[in-house]
């Protein structure tokens, strides 16, 4: 979530809005948020509800597989980064770059 | 002709076996591009209540599911 902090500037200068979600308690949620200095919306799926329904719950873990979602401003998937490639932001930089010109 | 079938037909089956008994698969995405998001309203880390569709027809939305809070990505 530190990468997508430090390239807030750019997704909301593409109309995007950060999302991270986990299956951590809100209360972890704050606690690292305040650490690392996230201050977009840090959501907590308690019970893995959500995590299931996008079909990333991997039960050696008890948690999500690392995937990032861009999801345009009619509500469709128009990308999706898993593992490593979620990680590091910059092609999900680029998705919502080349969205805001579709719009 | 059918025998070559067969066998290919066993390696496939075999091969999905053998790599489970090494590492469960990892979980594969049921949504896909072009999927309307499931929508959800969850809790944020100051208890704010976030759903997606307060962003549809206003932002993008860049979905970040991460493994654990205090871990690195």
């Amino acid at each position: 979530m530190q990468a997508f902090q430090q390239n807030l500037s750019k997704l909301e200068a593409a109309d995007t809005q950060v999302l991270g979600v986990s299956m951590d308690s809100s209360f972890s949620n704050k606690a690292w948020a305040e650490k690392i200095g996230v201050t977009f919306p840090l959501l907590s799926d308690w019970g893995g509800d959500v995590t299931k329904e996008y079909g990333l719950y991997n039960p050696k873990y008890k948690a999500a597989r690392r995937a990032t979602f861009v999801i345009d401003k009619d509500g469709k998937v128009a990308d999706i980064k898993l593992d490593s490639e979620a990680i590091d932001p910059s092609k999900t930089v680029e998705a919502c770059q080349a969205r805001k010109l579709n719009r | 002709m059918k025998q070559a079938f067969l066998v290919a037909l066993l390696a496939a089956n075999l091969m999905p076996g053998l790599h489970a008994a090494d590492q469960p698969a990892p979980p594969q995405p049921s949504v896909k591009v072009g999927d309307v998001a499931p929508d959800f309203t969850l809790t944020d880390q100051n208890n704010n209540k976030v759903s997606l569709h307060e962003f549809k027809g206003k932002k993008n939305v860049a979905l970040a599911f991460y493994v654990f809070a205090f871990t690195g990505g």
